[in-house]
């Protein structure tokens, strides 16, 4: 590859000492350093050679190195190259020199780690915890290996502390995590001025589970299942990023028949997803008509799902290897027919929405994210398109049989819910484009190819475009099968950050529709 | 006699028929969303099962929070005393003028504002300044209209002022009560939290205004706010319609049937009423919440529109 053998040199003129060991896997580089250096390294990467910080995370490799180990990974989106640089730390000092003053997207990954492993990080300008709150003991990191999980804790207690705006009239609003209707848990703390906002501090993980965990030591076959049930709208992108790592680390091909496949399923799931989201989106705006529209037509879509694999939600489709079975033969045409009836329909909703000069007043220049912002916190999925972000991984990083079908990428510049709101409709069209594309032109074949048993101590990335944005699972398996740790990184965990900041200087009762243009998920950030 | 006939009458029209006008409205409202939507007695059902609820009361609250339910079901009930359903069902005098009917719902609207803040939940504070700002900037509108009517009718009484435009035949003909009908129309819609001022059907605290004041509220007590508002948003409808729609002067027989017969019409012309409003809900979207004066100033420029045309034109009034 010349383009990793440049990006080596480059960082070896800078860093020739501080660089310890190299290793290249089909696109991935990565390289060992000193961690006194790390600061150095990841701002050069990230400032000066300007690769976003797309993933960060820890290990414990006492098992094999006597060490813990923190990974950065950086992502070359225009050449499709991540850049992973790894850095150990002494099991004994347990500390790791903060990188988030210059690369600011580390800073929830830094407090994460310090949580779940111990791993403190120095100079953390905010190193509040993350993942617990209240009422979890502060000296047990659930992630280390030592760490029992049948065990039962004290229940600690400790009051959360939110940022203070102090000032004349500036008061707080506490929200949730209890929240009306069917909504996940999470606890917004406004500062506000009257009207205006001027802080949003979101408490998340509330509903923590302890996946990354859970699925340590347990088989590869038995962690599809718990990586299709991570978070319940983004089932088949995050079952497809886990196949995709998986399959890496087996080293095998699977036939074009299960990829296109695939892809199929991950533009339906795409489609039902931002059907939900614009619905809610008018049904925050007090729209009834546009709604109810909506959800008819994600209605559809699901009726789709339904007749294809028997399963709304899409689990049980993947398999290590490919598909499960052949869900499209002999449906095409009836597909084709029911996709095109959901594209007239939306077109013509989307034409009345659009004219409605009322809702267009209520979305334009509400809740605006801008690009400076949306860069530094590596804003990704539709939020980031939003903002002049146009990145896409089925465009940087193609997986399955996307570099094979035609499709463009919705790019807007504002970062308001109107561009948010109009790169989920592009993408609409886009994904019935697609999945009718991939329909017409699927090749014959085996649906799936078997897995002969997993190499220990080999990793890799799963990288998906799931409905929210960039979905980045890293696997690293074990002896006998299994997982030696896995690591998922869902697109809400970094939008979150970037919510909080689009809300600001905007209007509290405008909040709901700000958050429901980017609808992030919480099972998904919480894990 | 005729009093008691009269607040009877009256007093079963208006309680009747208010939770019935709710109903249609959400059936609209769904049929324009493809949806069969609840019954249209939906409303009574839901009151009678909300009457025989205990009341669950936050032990930091004070008296206000038991104490206001009653107070908006009656201030919501003594209103609608002062807008007769029928002029032929009235006395000879209702005491009270309008005057003395928007400083009664003025009374209701303070004890909930100040209820929302009693309990001291994240909410209710919210709702009560949104309250206050609408509220505010809608009051001048219902006034200068209704002075306007008390100018042409020479009386600030409603009974007189129904009576005088009775005589009028179809006041809607002349344009300065189309610009009156225009601001009190805006007026309901906004006093009785409807979209596009406040979304009655939201789950959204933060966007609320009129369901974040009464949020804390459960059983028998939430029946009677929910009631309180119903009878309010029909006593305002029935000041529209009879003042500017009047139809009794149409009837020619006597006696019972007469009585019956206006009623009727006055139900048909009720139901008419909410119709519009449905249909002007599903038509537009939420304001954004700091768009609501545009809404307030448009609905006092046609009421002020009104007020100037009784000096200007002058004419159009001067029938009789």
């Amino acid at each position: 590859m010349v383009i990793l053998a440049e990006l080596k040199n480059k960082l070896t003129e800078e860093f020739s000492e501080d660089i310890y060991k190299r290793a290249e896997k089909s696109n991935e580089l990565y390289l060992e350093v000193n961690p006194d250096k790390i600061v150095e390294i990841c701002t050069y990467i990230n400032i000066e050679q300007g690769y976003p910080l797309i993933s960060m995370f820890a290990n414990d490799e006492q098992s094999f190195c006597d060490k813990y180990a923190v990974y950065y990974v950086f992502a070359d989106r225009e050449r499709g190259v991540l850049l992973i640089i790894k850095t150990l730390v002494d099991p004994q000092e347990m500390k790791i020199r903060s990188i988030t003053e210059k690369v600011h997207a580390a800073a929830l990954y830094e407090r994460e780690i310090n949580d779940l492993f111990g791993i403190v990080p120095t100079g953390h300008p905010n190193p509040k915890r993350l993942v617990f709150h209240s009422n979890w003991p502060k000296e047990e990191f659930p992630l280390r290996k030592e760490f029992d999980l049948k065990q039962k804790l004290d229940f600690a207690q400790e009051e959360i502390n939110f940022q203070k705006v102090t000032g004349e009239g500036v008061y707080e609003i506490p929200v949730g995590p209890v929240h009306a209707g069917i909504i996940e848990p999470g606890h917004f703390r406004f500062s506000v001025a009257g009207e205006p906002v001027i802080n949003l501090e979101a408490q998340l993980y509330y509903v923590h589970k302890g996946i990354e965990k859970m699925c340590e030591g347990q088989s590869i076959e038995k962690c599809l299942y718990v990586s299709e049930r991570i978070s319940g709208d983004e089932t088949f992108a995050n079952s497809l990023a886990y196949c995709e790592a998986i399959e890496k680390i087996a080293e095998v091909q699977i036939s074009y028949r299960a990829k296109y496949t695939r892809v199929v399923f991950a533009e339906l799931e795409r489609l039902t997803s931002h059907l939900g989201d614009l619905g809610g989106l008018c049904l925050d705006a007090a729209y009834g008509f546009a709604t109810f529209q909506f959800r008819m037509m994600r209605g559809w879509a699901y009726g789709i799902a339904d007749e294809l694999c028997g399963m709304r939600f899409l689990r049980s489709v993947n398999k290590l290897g490919g598909v499960r079975k052949d869900f499209v033969e002999g449906k095409e045409a009836k597909l084709i027919a029911e996709l095109k009836k959901i594209k007239t329909e939306l077109d013509d909703t989307v034409k009345i929405i659009k004219a409605k000069s009322m809702f267009i007043d209520r979305v334009e220049n509400t809740g605006i994210l801008q690009n400076k912002i949306a860069s530094d916190l590596n804003a990704v999925g539709p939020a980031g398109r939003a903002s002049g972000l146009y990145f896409d991984v089925r465009k940087t990083f193609p997986y399955e049989a996307y570099d094979k079908l035609e499709f463009d990428i919705p790019k807007h510049y504002n970062g308001d819910i109107s561009c948010r709101m109009n790169t989920k409709i592009e993408e609409c069209f886009q994904a019935i484009e697609l999945m009718i594309q991939a329909l017409e032109t699927m090749p014959d074949g085996k649906i799936f190819v078997p897995l002969n048993c997993v190499k220990p101590y080999r990793f890799a990335f799963g990288l998906t475009e799931a409905p929210r944005g960039e979905n980045i699972h890293w696997v690293m398996t074990g002896k006998n099968n299994t997982i030696f740790r896995y690591k998922i990184r869902t697109p809400s965990f970094c939008n979150w950050p970037a919510l909080c900041h689009a809300v600001k200087g905007n209007i509290v009762p405008d909040f709901p529709l700000i958050n429901k243009s980017f609808n992030l998920s919480y099972a998904g950030n919480d894990l | 006699m005729r009093n008691l006939l009269y607040i009877v009458i009256q007093l079963l029209v208006i309680v009747m028929v208010a939770p019935l006008l709710n109903g249609i409205i959400k059936k609209i409202k769904a049929f324009s969303q493809k949806r069969k939507g609840a019954p249209i007695f939906q409303m009574y059902f839901d009151l009678y099962k909300l009457s025989r609820k205990s009341s669950v009361v936050s032990d930091v609250s004070s008296w206000i929070f038991k104490v206001t339910p009653y107070i908006v079901f009656a201030t919501a009930v003594a209103a609608a005393l002062l807008v007769p359903v029928s002029s032929l069902i009235a006395p000879e005098q209702i005491p009270g003028d309008f005057i003395m009917l928007v400083s009664i719902l003025a009374l209701g609207r303070f004890f909930i504002m100040i209820t929302a803040l009693d309990t001291a939940s994240t909410f209710g504070g919210m709702g009560s300044s949104r309250e206050a700002m609408i509220s505010s900037l809608i009051e001048p509108s219902i006034l200068v209209s209704l002075f306007t009517m008390g100018l042409v009718t020479k009386s600030t009484s409603l009974l007189p002022m129904m009576n005088v435009m009775k005589g009028i035949g179809f006041p809607l003909a002349h344009p300065g009560c189309i610009t009156i009908f225009l601001a009190l129309f805006t007026i309901i819609i906004a006093e009785s939290s409807r979209i596009p001022v406040d979304d009655p059907a939201t789950h959204l605290e933060l966007t609320m205004v009129h369901e974040a004041m009464i949020l804390e509220y459960s059983g028998r007590h939430l029946a009677l706010m929910e009631y309180g508002a119903a009878i309010k948003q029909l006593t305002l409808i029935t000041l529209l319609v009879n003042i500017l729609i009047p139809h009794d002067q149409l009837i020619a027989i006597t006696g019972i049937g007469a009585v019956v017969l206006s009623l009727t019409i006055y139900l048909i012309k009720v139901i008419g009423i909410s119709i519009i409003i449905a249909i002007a809900e599903v038509s537009t979207v939420k304001f954004k919440l700091f768009s609501i004066p545009n809404l307030a100033a448009m609905s006092f420029i046609l009421a002020f529109l009104g007020f100037l045309q009784y000096f200007v034109l002058g004419g159009c009034y001067v029938l009789f």
